[in-house]
């Protein structure tokens, strides 16, 4: 994930004062944040605790960033630093119950940060894909993901589309979306970045100090 | 890789990013773009140069439920502010000696403000109960912010 030139130019602006550009990036990684805390099973006001330090430790950072695209990369590594340590202050001081420390090896937490950095590019890429499409996609994409999925019948009530052409568009809207820009974008990321993850996950850590 | 996926993995991968985004609460989201705020400070960062539960820890077999005080110090390049928890309050020092005032600061905005006096010793009386952070201005004009303190 090193040479997103979105994240580039978010941070960039973000550094010179945008506090839009900041607002872009802590809604594109929140749910990277979010995610880690979850997968170490912290109650929600430790959640609160580790965001807030996070994004503090961000903010005075940004001016130093050598390797804006590794900002995923530190925010993950970042997290777990806090996560853990939120934890292990909550061993020390609550006798009652027996919070669950990290039982991952480092090898496997290491593995987990990984797949969440990754995880979190590739739901980016998607939701920027997804806003993209013209409207009438979104519409029939949108109807076709929620909860249970209506039937045809009610789509094409609703779209006012003949059912016989919601199967047609659905691909269409989908291929359109397979094509875009950020989803091409992240798999050459991906193809790059194989083979040389060692590299990554250690740039990821190291690039954002000072 | 997601431009090669067929029509069913292209949709649930889409469903499930949609998710995550929606299972992230607003105020979690908000709070991060509230600390833009603390962005181009001009004072001196002090960064955190010794916690004692933390030196405490690098050494498992000093681990004991009896040695409880907790002590911290910051440093910048000009100045040492060391604190150390006393029961309910905080006492704190600023190193070389200087008089001063400290403000102290937490996530929602300036929180209270104490003195230092002759000997650079100030209190600190309530705690915080949430993380908070001191602002030292001295006589000499040093400005200094500490990192987040958590106790």
């Amino acid at each position: 994930m090193r040479d997103d030139p979105v994240v580039i130019a978010l941070v960039a602006r973000a550094r010179d004062g945008d506090q839009h550009a900041w607002n872009e990036l802590v809604e594109r990684y929140a749910p990277l944040v979010w995610s880690i805390c979850n997968r170490y099973r912290l109650n929600r006001s430790d959640i609160d605790d580790v965001g807030q330090t996070v994004w503090l430790l961000l903010v005075e950072r940004l001016g130093n960033l050598r390797v804006p695209a590794a900002l995923p990369g530190w925010l993950a590594t970042t997290t777990q630093r806090e996560c853990l340590r939120v934890l292990r202050s909550a061993r020390r001081y609550d006798s009652l119950g027996s919070p669950v420390d990290s039982q991952m090896s480092p090898d496997q937490s290491s593995l987990m940060i990984e797949e969440e950095v990754i995880e979190a590019e590739l739901n980016a890429a998607l939701r920027a894909a997804f806003a993209e499409l013209p409207p009438g996609c979104k519409q029939l994409l949108s109807m076709l993901l929620s909860d249970p999925p209506p039937g045809y019948a009610e789509i094409s009530s609703t779209l006012l589309m003949p059912i016989g052409s919601i199967g047609p568009r659905r691909a269409r809207c989908l291929d359109r979306l397979r094509r875009s820009q950020f989803l091409t974008a992240f798999s050459e990321r991906e193809i790059k970045d194989n083979g040389v993850k060692d590299a990554r996950t250690n740039d990821a850590g190291g690039g954002l100090r000072a | 890789m997601p431009d090669s996926w067929d029509d069913e993995q292209l949709l649930t991968a889409l469903k499930e990013s949609l998710r995550v985004l929606r299972a992230v609460p607003s105020e979690f989201v908000e709070a991060g773009k509230n600390a833009y705020a603390w962005h181009n400070i001009d004072a001196e960062l002090a960064q955190l140069t010794y916690d004692s539960t933390r030196d405490q820890d690098a050494i498992p077999s000093m681990r004991s439920e009896t040695a409880s005080i907790r002590a911290l110090t910051f440093t910048s390049d000009h100045v040492t502010i060391e604190l150390e928890v006393s029961g309910d309050s905080l006492l704190g020092q600023v190193i070389p000696t200087q008089q001063g005032t400290i403000e102290i600061q937490t996530r929602a905005g300036p929180f209270a403000t104490t003195q230092v006096d002759e000997l650079g010793c100030f209190p600190i009386r309530p705690i915080p109960a949430s993380p908070f952070r001191l602002h030292c201005h001295t006589g000499d004009g040093t400005d200094v912010l500490t990192g987040w303190i958590t106790l």
